[in-house]
């Protein structure tokens, strides 16, 4: 009898279905075994009902030739009357129908490495929440349970199919992992590591303001906690003989349904590396990315020098519907209840695969077939050396400890593009570090292990098909060659998402975009930095300088060559500092003068200094009717050529003593850091503005806050710290150009400035309108002038 | 007039800030400017003279009387280029004026400086075109800027009988008397240009300055030929019948650079020794500077212009002396047109005194200026080409021209085409309240002023079949709608698809100024 009838007629519930398995299986089900009804365990997700999350599964491409042989009403006819849907999750598994006759549990934790207790919770704990549901339906299915060849665990030699020789308690281990996020919680919440955490952030943000340091303590000691678990998950595994916490739980739930299944007849399936499809759905279907795909991916950008396993190990793959063929095998011939049977659906015992196979076909196929990256052209295949694990792991230490310090140093660096640039430059490396870090330790314990798993059992189920089912249903893994399927099947499917075609290049497009929102909307701009190419000391130094003489202004300006360490420190601390600093320098100034000195000379240099862009950005907030505020720690007088721009200009204001002169303190306390979402907040209430909806440009880690307040935050020409934010929070990252060319002079004209205030003078001293008379004053003044 | 042959030597290019030698192909025509004429032998006399004894007018002492409104409008700092030693010809004009005016007891007197849309000169500015004791005894309140968005201080004049608006500046239009004192650097400038334009509103000035009357002005040199200059003239007979107009119109020579800087207004082949070796110094040296010191270096240059002629009375009479003294400075005889056209653009242009040639400036100044400075026919034949030199760098003053920038990041990338830009664009820019507020305020240029230079540009895009830059900057030139080239060489293979690979061409050797006159 074929496999078809013999589950014909047969109910088979299916967990993980959204996986990839899971899709696979699901596919096979509902296309070729047309007599089996099918119920899905499918979470309700993102505002989907479970059944909304079908609907979408079965549109994927894994089910177009399905959905083609049997058109849109076929389809919906199949999942109407053959498809039930059981809304829940392993933690909570609605009611089973009481006449489902297989369960074949494909849901599990992927990850190989996910905090302990979310690891145990999900793999074991969510085949205790199976085995409950079961128990309260009455019914007593067969439970197909897949795990993992790697349970095993770290041993090398041959693995026979049985149960595995282990004595770990799984209660104990269970309650250990459960108890152990109170633990890290805990042990994070002592006093000397929270003052780490506030240490750190403080170390990185103390520019902008006390809550962001805070924030960004709590981060870090949420993310300390995560790695923690996730430690103590990998370790304990390590500790127990398995090499990962994913294959550890695999390991225990196996046992606990070994041991508390109640008599149900129990298989277990256990597939090595799964891959793409050799031929079902289609040759190479692949969802996502497994855990060769990005190693591959990474050799064909030129991005994997070399890789520490050893060549002669085998690296065990087999492709996704092979392995959905020996499930369906062994759901039809269901083990004696009191007997469970053990299924490794591999290759390494009959058609291995050497480490060095693999590379060599992955060399030969980006030979054949390179990536290109934009810019650089096709990327050159890298030979591996296999030089070992420790001479590799010494390359990763190395290039670590380089991105440590270069990152350390960048932070020292003044802003510029260049200094973004090498930014991202790090960054990526890293990225690329972190990746080959991960990819490492992840394969560390798998090409550790050189075990060659056994799978006599599976062959067996395999010979035991007819002609017709192993032809159309069949899982011998030494059914195709390697070359065939790598290089004509796998790699193509995985590279093709990064193989599109050549995109030519976009046409010249207008620096402009019209913005949504309305009068509710607020658009706030930094000033120094992000509108004009200025800090507080140069503007200062546009009032200060232009009215001295050569003497003065080289005093004046040794004074403050003297003081600058001081105002560099203070800059780091807290940016107010630096403006109280800088601004008792104006003790004795005659705001009038100040006021003059912008309208004449000054303003034209800060004009000069805008950037373009910004003045560009500005309008075009204002076209769409946003409410503009310009929210600056540079003096008021200052922002007057730009104040027309704004519907709101918060400025530094120097407060003038009795004598009518500037006393070198200012009138409040500067608006920087947290106080400026503080007023932002304040402002929007008043205005009836809705933050969320409103945008915020700035350059400095000091304007975090701001930024942070606000629903679309962009971070223009940003300092290194903001960068970095700004890349993690994927916020808008714009270079706005300051103007090449124009003298980036600190002092305005003084010519200009004396014909000014020689005219000024004349009105003070007998000017008016006895002195109209044209010709008296040319004669008075150049008595030559009459010839 | 000069043909290349074996024995010319490398000659000078104009390349933006700096300059190259470049050496053209055999055949080559170079249009030399005429040695500049010798300077009037005593100016403040011919000043008197022109003041006592006008064309076609009364003396001026016989226009004033006690009690009446004098005004006295000049040309703005766009002429002459570069700015000329002091004491400015301006300065000296008005200062005659001005004694002139005191003995006959007028104290209600006003200097206006007319500068249209272009931007509001400095302090400093003004008071090195008028002197310093004009400037001390005028400025700021009797002595300023024409407003052309000051709607309280401008008066409509009527419509002529084009239905053109006819609208200047208030101030001037309620004078008794309207002095107008001018530079008249090239023929384009003077005549009715100086009133109707210099002290006009955009109301009235977009009459004129539009792609339509561009295209259709052949060229803004002669104005007898030029739909820009019809319109100014009708303007300027409508403003006659209300108002009374005084103009003064001076011509300089061709002395455009100081002395030291003599090679640049010599022959190649009559250089000293000094002079080639200034000559290759000077453009080695400027290309090795940094940008600022070698754009203060150019920016401090002033001319050593000497006074040849000053004409004063009514404008048109005036106008006819003015432009034959013009003619006489600049005027070239040349046989037929080329198939090729080649310029070297200086570094200033009228509107980026004291500021940076930005790419639509330079455009301007190559197909707005320098390919209309030709009278009958143009020096290159219609469908041929022209190559520019220079390096086109996406630079802008955002003090001088926060328009251009937007308008080359946002209009050029939609259109470059002058009529669709006018059509699409204009207004907008045009009554923009920001770049108004900062005409009226600072020291922009108006809104729509880089609209006017892109018109400028018209005539040439549509009689040239290929405009190729030198050395210019690629993306910059392509958002223009041209294409760079690295070499002279390049260029002429770039544009052999027009006109062959074999054309004639004329190089037009350039500052000092020359007209061509095409036979």
């Amino acid at each position: 009898m074929g496999l078809a009838e013999r589950l014909a007629g047969k109910r088979v519930l299916v967990t993980g279905a959204t996986g990839f398995v899971g899709e696979a299986l699901l596919e096979r089900l509902l296309s070729d075994l047309p007599g089996t009804g099918v119920v899905v365990l499918i979470r309700p997700r993102a505002g989907r009902s479970g059944q909304a999350r079908l609907a979408g599964l079965v549109a994927k491409p894994a089910f177009a030739p399905w959905r083609e042989r049997l058109g849109a009403d076929g389809v919906e006819q199949v999942l109407r009357e053959r498809v039930t849907v059981l809304e829940g999750d392993l933690e909570r598994i609605p009611a089973i129908p009481a006449d489902v006759d297989t369960v074949v549990h494909c849901a599990g934790e992927v990850s190989f490495d996910p905090p302990i207790d979310t690891g145990f919770a999900t793999n074991l704990g969510g085949v205790q929440e199976l085995l409950r549901a079961i128990r309260d339906s009455g019914a007593r299915p067969h439970v197909v349970h897949i795990s993992t060849a790697y349970v095993a665990g770290l041993r090398s030699g041959h693995v026979a199919e049985g149960r595995l020789a282990h004595t770990v308690d799984w209660r104990a281990e269970q309650a250990a992992a459960q108890r152990a996020r109170r633990a890290a919680e805990d042990a994070s919440r002592a006093p000397e590591t929270l003052r780490g955490f506030r240490a750190e952030a403080e170390g990185e943000h103390i520019r902008a303001g006390a809550q962001t340091v805070s924030r960004e303590a709590e981060r870090r000691r949420r993310r300390w906690v995560e790695r923690r678990l996730v430690d103590a998950g990998g370790e304990r595994a390590r500790v127990l003989g398995w090499t990962d916490c994913y294959t550890f739980t695999k390991a225990l739930a196996e046992r606990y349904l070994e041991t508390e299944r109640d008599g149900l007849p129990l298989t277990i399936m256990r597939p090595s590396i799964i891959e793409s499809a050799l031929a079902r759905p289609f040759p190479g279907w692949i969802e996502g990315f497994k855990m060769a795909e990005p190693l591959i991916l990474a050799y064909g950008r030129g991005e994997l020098p070399d890789f520490p396993a050893s060549p002669d190990g085998i690296i065990d793959i087999i492709p996704v519907d092979l392995v959905v063929n020996a499930i369906l095998a062994a759901a039809a011939a269901p083990p004696p209840a009191s007997a469970p049977a053990y299924y490794t659906v591999c290759s390494g015992f009959r058609n291995p695969l050497l480490f060095r196979d693999l590379y060599e076909n992955v060399r030969e196929y980006f030979e054949r077939h390179p990536l290109s990256k934009p810019g650089r052209g096709a990327v050159a295949a890298a030979h591996w050396r296999f030089a070992g694990a420790a001479t590799v792991e010494g390359q990763l230490r190395r290039g670590e400890r380089f991105a440590e310090i270069a990152g350390r140093a960048l932070g020292y660096a003044p802003r510029s593009d260049r200094v973004r640039q090498a930014a991202r430059d790090l960054e990526q490396f890293d990225e690329r570090l972190s990746f080959l870090r991960r990819y490492q330790d992840l394969y560390r314990s798998y090409t550790k292990a050189e075990l060659v798993y056994v799978d006599d059992a599976t062959r067996r189920l395999h010979q035991a098909l007819d002609a017709g089912d192993a032809e159309r249903f069949g899982f011998d893994p030494a059914c195709y060659d390697w070359r065939t399927y790598l290089q004509e099947i796998h790699f193509p499917s995985v590279t093709s998402t990064f193989r599109g075609p050549d995109k030519p290049p976009a046409p010249p497009r207008r620096a402009s975009h019209a913005l949504a929102g309305g009068p509710d909307t607020l658009a706030v701009f930094d000033l120094d930095g992000t509108l004009v190419s200025s800090t507080v000391v140069e503007s200062y130094l546009w009032l200060r300088l232009t009215d001295q003489t050569f003497a003065a202004r080289g005093r004046e300006l040794a004074q403050l060559a003297r003081a600058l360490p001081g105002y560099v420190r203070a800059e780091r601390r807290d940016r107010g500092h630096l403006i109280r600093a800088v601004y008792t320098r104006y003790a004795g100034a005659d705001p009038g003068e100040l006021a003059r000195l912008v309208d004449e000379v000054a303003g034209d240099i800060l004009l000069r200094r805008v950037k373009a862009g910004a003045i560009r950005r500005i309008r075009e907030h204002r076209d769409a009717g946003h409410r503009t505020v310009l929210l600056t720690g540079a003096v008021e007088v200052l922002t007057r050529p730009l104040a027309p721009l704004f519907d709101e200009v918060v400025a530094t204001r120097l407060a003038v003593g009795a004598d009518g002169r500037c006393t070198g303190r200012l009138v409040s306390a500067p608006l920087v850091g947290d106080s400026r979402a503080a007023w932002l907040d304040h402002y929007a209430k008043r205005v009836g503005a809705d933050l969320a909806a409103s945008w915020a440009y700035a350059d400095s880690q000091s304007d975090l806050p701001m930024l942070r307040a606000v629903g679309n935050p962009v971070a223009v020409n940003p300092d290194l710290p903001l960068y970095r934010v700004a890349r993690r929070s994927g916020w808008p990252i714009e270079q706005w150009a300051s103007t090449r060319g124009e003298p980036r002079a600190v002092v305005g004209s003084r010519h200009e400035r004396t014909i000014h205030a020689a005219a000024r003078a004349r009105d003070l001293f007998g000017g008016g309108a006895a002195a109209l008379s044209p010709g008296g004053r040319v004669r008075t003044s150049r008595p030559g002038v009459d010839r | 007039m000069l043909e290349v042959d074996e024995r010319t030597p490398p000659l000078l290019v104009h390349q933006g800030e700096g300059f190259g030698l470049e050496r053209f192909p055999l055949g080559t025509r170079v249009v030399y400017p005429p040695e500049s004429l010798p300077e009037l032998a005593d100016v403040d006399a011919a000043i008197g003279r022109a003041l006592a004894e006008p064309e076609n007018s009364e003396p001026l002492r016989a226009l004033l009387r006690p009690g009446m409104r004098l005004t006295i409008a000049f040309d703005d700092l766009s002429i002459p280029l570069p700015p000329m030693r002091r004491p400015d010809i301006r300065q000296r004009v008005i200062e005659q004026v001005l004694t002139i005016a005191a003995e006959a007891g007028v104290d209600d007197v006003v200097l206006i400086v007319a500068n249209a849309l272009h931007r509001r000169m400095t302090a400093a500015e003004i008071e090195r075109t008028v002197g310093e004791r004009v400037f001390r005894s005028f400025w700021p309140d009797s002595l300023y800027n024409h407003d052309a968005e000051d709607r309280d201080n401008l008066t409509h004049i009527g419509l002529t009988e084009n239905g053109e608006d006819v609208e200047i500046n208030r101030r001037a239009a309620e004078s008794d008397l309207l002095v107008y004192v001018n530079v008249n650097m090239v023929a384009m400038d003077g005549g009715h240009k100086s009133v109707p334009i210099g002290l006009a509103s955009y109301n009235s000035l977009r009459h004129h300055h539009n792609s339509h009357t561009m295209i259709h002005s052949r060229s803004f040199m002669d104005h007898t030929r030029s739909a820009m200059h019809s319109s100014a003239w009708r303007m300027g007979r409508l403003l006659a019948d209300h108002l009374k107009i005084f103009t003064v119109e001076t011509t300089v020579n061709n002395a455009s650079f100081p002395s030291r800087y003599a090679f640049l207004m010599k022959r190649e082949w009559e250089w000293s020794i000094r002079d080639q070796a200034m000559a290759f110094g000077m453009s080695r040296g400027l290309a090795a500077m940094p940008v600022r010191p070698r754009r203060k270096l150019f920016q401090d240059l002033v001319a050593g212009y000497g006074v040849t002629g000053v004409h004063a009375g009514e404008t048109e009479a005036v106008h006819a002396k003015t432009l034959a003294n013009v003619h006489r400075q600049q005027l070239v005889e040349v046989n037929g047109q080329s198939d090729v056209l080649v310029v070297g653009l200086p570094y200033l242009g009228p509107y980026n005194v004291n500021s940076v040639l930005n790419p639509i400036l330079a455009m301007c100044l190559g197909l707005g200026y320098f390919f209309n400075m030709y009278r009958g026919r143009p020096l290159v034949r219609r469908g041929g080409a022209m190559i520019l030199y220079h390096p086109v760098t996406p630079e802008f003053s955002q003090l001088h021209h926060p328009s251009y920038v937007d308008f080359f990041e946002e209009v050029l990338a939609e259109s470059t085409d002058p009529a669709t830009i006018e059509t699409t664009f204009e207004k907008q820019y045009a009554t923009d309240p920001w770049y108004t507020h900062l005409y009226r305020t600072s020291h922009a240029y108006h809104g729509v002023h880089p609209f006017y230079m892109w018109y400028w540009g018209a005539h040439a895009m549509d009689h040239l079949g290929d405009v190729v830059w030198v050395g210019g900057d690629r993306a910059a030139c392509a958002r223009m709608g041209f294409r760079a080239a690295s070499t002279l060489a390049d260029a002429l293979e770039m544009v052999s698809g027009t006109v062959g690979r074999d054309p004639s061409m004329t190089y037009l050797h350039s500052p000092p100024h020359v007209i061509a006159d095409v036979r």
